[in-house]
């Protein structure tokens, strides 16, 4: 039990995710508006973030710069212990594979491919054999009640279940960070609520999820809710201890792709055990 | 790599499936291009074959002389063909075969006057413009011809005869047996003492159509027509061995005879066939140049279906971005699709080209002519389109910022 606590403890002090003064600025001269200004944030394996704030205030431009689709104008963005400056466009196109999901709005799914085929895209650019890619996005189907609707096109899906179609694409290649873009703001309640408790388990399964909303009856799901204000933080409280947030679950194949450092968080890991 | 040039070719086949109309327009654009080089490239060799087939069946120990060296450059042929004065430089005389049948070696010497005349019939009928042949008795043995009926010419013979081939005999006379029947040439009456063999070989290293020609003795032109000019010496050997000793030894008899005049080829081989080839391979390559055009508009073709097909899916593409492809795998992604549809229409262009070739020769003498290079210039051909119109719009796509791209909604 004691070493328990102890695992517990090291797997909460990671950070995973750090910004450190970071601002992003739109437009030169007179024109120029800051979506986020010396943004300072540190994120712990485990947690689950909510965003909230008012249109406008640089959530999902914070949220992209975490993706790694987009880069700051000042600031630095360290993720795993690495600057994100010096990660090369091929690695970072690489660590959107296998360690980022994105969870959109507006689902994105690809219109003209089969579910099964949107699933298993992220496996596409990590380098999967087609039948491995069918499997491992069928089994991520499955997880979420989708199997029956494999070679559905998504428009012959509810808005629902193309959300959760998404959320299997976003997890099929088990990634550690999973970003999430208002994915209830074009849902009913109810499909909302099963999306929610979706990422819900996909939380307690130790993976961390920065979510951006609108909706304040949803913070009840985060470990820490983030109110944002003209790209700064206004308020930043966290409803669970650190040390209660949950453990990742082991995998049995650890993924080398953040190099050598993360190799030996790993084998830390392994010696805990 | 190959794993990701498999996914990507899947990827490809499935967009290029989705578009199937579209696809299969561009590929057309393409394989019209590339149907245009073949059907070129397929008769240009057709026709090379056919007048090598033909030096080699008349044989090997053959030589033959012709007038300036300058008609293999591309200056002179074109002036030649603008001008029309093609002959008019023949600097070949009557007495250059005398000097040539005197040398060890050689077994029989022809000459070639050709010329364009209007024949007169018996009756009322003309042929405005007859190939007349002025030649002597040797032309018989060097080409292998053999007569339907009748005699060959005879230099010795006092009154003017003369051979006809068949097909001018039926538009002369209405018959293929003309035998003494007269013609009038010049105001000079030529009896026909013989009907030549049909030969059926319009094209051939002597660029006329026996078939279709009039043969008298070219001394016996001489005599009615001042300014005759021989355009052709034809020589053969007596042994196949000492050809080009034999070719070597004329040239220098006939440098000698003429007193250091050297405005005259001898040939031999292969060569022989070079001239009519050279004309023939300007005439194909502006032809060819004219193919390769339409192949740059399908060219351009393919690069707008893939500046739509970027523009209709960038969404897409920023989706795809945003789960993890990097600028490369999109890159290829619409690149190889460029390629697939280059290559398709490459494929229906191969198929297209040869249909139309094995038309025409059904109705032209040539037989279609299939080469490995003709396959490879068409995969090249093909590929390098694919390649070049293709990888702007790739490009682009690669490019296109993933934010901006996710907003965008077509």
């Amino acid at each position: 039990m004691i070493m328990n606590e102890e695992q517990k403890e090291s797997n909460t002090n990671e950070v995973i995710i750090e910004l450190k003064g970071l601002s992003k600025r739109f437009g030169y001269g007179d024109a120029a508006s800051y979506a986020l200004k010396n943004f300072n944030l540190e994120v712990k394996r485990g947690e689950f973030i909510m965003i909230m704030g008012p249109s406008g205030c640089g959530k999902t431009t914070l949220l992209n710069i975490i993706g790694l689709l987009d880069t700051p104008t000042s600031g630095t963005y360290i993720l795993n212990d690495e600057p994100a400056s010096r990660i090369s466009a091929r690695r970072q196109a690489r660590l959107r594979a296998k360690k980022i999901g994105f969870i959109f709005q507006n689902f994105n799914l690809i219109p003209n491919l089969s579910i099964i085929e949107n699933v298993s895209l992220p496996l596409v650019y990590s380098g999967y054999h087609k039948t491995r890619r069918l499997i491992k996005a069928s089994e991520a189907l499955d997880r979420f009640n989708l199997k029956d609707k494999e070679y559905y096109l998504p428009f012959q899906l509810s808005g629902g279940q193309q959300q959760r179609a998404a959320i299997a694409r976003a997890i099929v290649s088990h990634p550690e960070i999973i970003l999430a873009d208002e994915p209830t703001g074009n849902l009913d309640s109810r499909s909302s609520a099963t999306v929610m408790e979706e990422l819900r388990r996909i939380h307690s399964e130790g993976n961390t999820i920065i979510m951006v909303t609108h909706n304040p009856a949803l913070t009840s799901y985060a470990t820490r809710v983030i109110n944002m204000l003209d790209g700064t933080i206004d308020t930043d409280i966290k409803t669970v201890k650190d040390s209660d947030l949950p453990v990742p679950i082991e995998r049995k194949t650890p993924r080398k792709i953040f190099k050598s450092r993360k190799k030996s968080n790993f084998k830390k890991k392994k010696g805990k055990k | 790599m190959a794993l990701l040039l498999r996914t990507h070719y899947e990827l490809a086949k499935s967009s290029l499936k989705r578009n199937r109309t579209r696809s299969f327009l561009t590929c057309l654009g393409i394989s019209i291009g590339v149907a245009s080089i073949i059907l070129i490239l397929s008769l240009m060799g057709s026709i090379t074959n056919l007048v090598s087939e033909q030096v080699s069946k008349v044989g090997s120990s053959l030589v033959v002389v012709r007038p300036t060296s300058t008609r293999s450059t591309v200056d002179s042929i074109v002036s030649e063909l603008t001008t029309s004065t093609q002959y008019l430089k023949s600097n070949l005389t009557l007495k250059d075969v005398d000097t040539i049948k005197k040398i060890e070696g050689v077994a029989a010497v022809s000459p070639l006057a050709i010329s364009v005349n209007s024949l007169k019939g018996e009756t009322d009928t003309t042929v405005p413009s007859a190939t007349v042949i002025g030649t002597n008795p040797d032309f018989l043995k060097i080409q292998n011809l053999s007569l339907k009926n009748g005699v060959f010419l005879r230099e010795d013979s006092e009154t003017p005869t003369a051979v006809i081939g068949t097909k001018l005999a039926n538009s002369l006379f209405g018959t293929a047996e003309p035998i003494g029947k007269t013609i009038t040439l010049l105001g000079q009456r030529f009896i026909i003492i013989g009907t030549l063999a049909e030969v059926d070989d319009p094209i051939n290293f002597n660029n006329v159509d026996l078939d279709d020609s009039f043969f008298v003795c070219a001394s016996a032109l001489n005599k009615i027509d001042n300014s005759l000019q021989i355009q052709q010496i034809n020589v053969r050997t007596e042994n196949t061995d000492t050809l080009t000793d034999t070719a070597e030894k004329i040239k220098e008899s006939l440098v000698a005879a003429k007193s250091g005049d050297t405005n005259f080829t001898v040939l031999s081989g292969d060569e022989i066939t070079h001239p009519a080839g050279s004309l023939l391979s300007i005439i194909s390559g502006i032809l060819a140049i004219v193919a390769g055009i339409s192949l740059i508009v399908g060219g351009i073709g393919i690069m707008n279906i893939m500046l739509v097909s970027v523009a209709e899916r960038t969404h897409e593409i920023g989706v795809r971005k945003a789960i993890g492809a990097s600028t490369g795998n999109i890159l290829l992604q619409f690149l190889i699709e460029a390629l697939i549809l280059s290559l398709a229409g490459g494929f229906m262009g191969l198929i297209l080209g040869y249909a139309l070739s094995f038309l025409l020769c059904l109705v032209t003498p040539f037989n279609p002519f299939v080469s490995w290079q003709i396959l490879a210039i068409t995969f090249g051909v093909s590929l390098l389109t694919g390649l070049i119109f293709g990888l702007y719009p790739a490009l682009k796509a690669a490019h296109k910022n993933p934010i901006y791209s996710l907003k965008y909604w077509a």
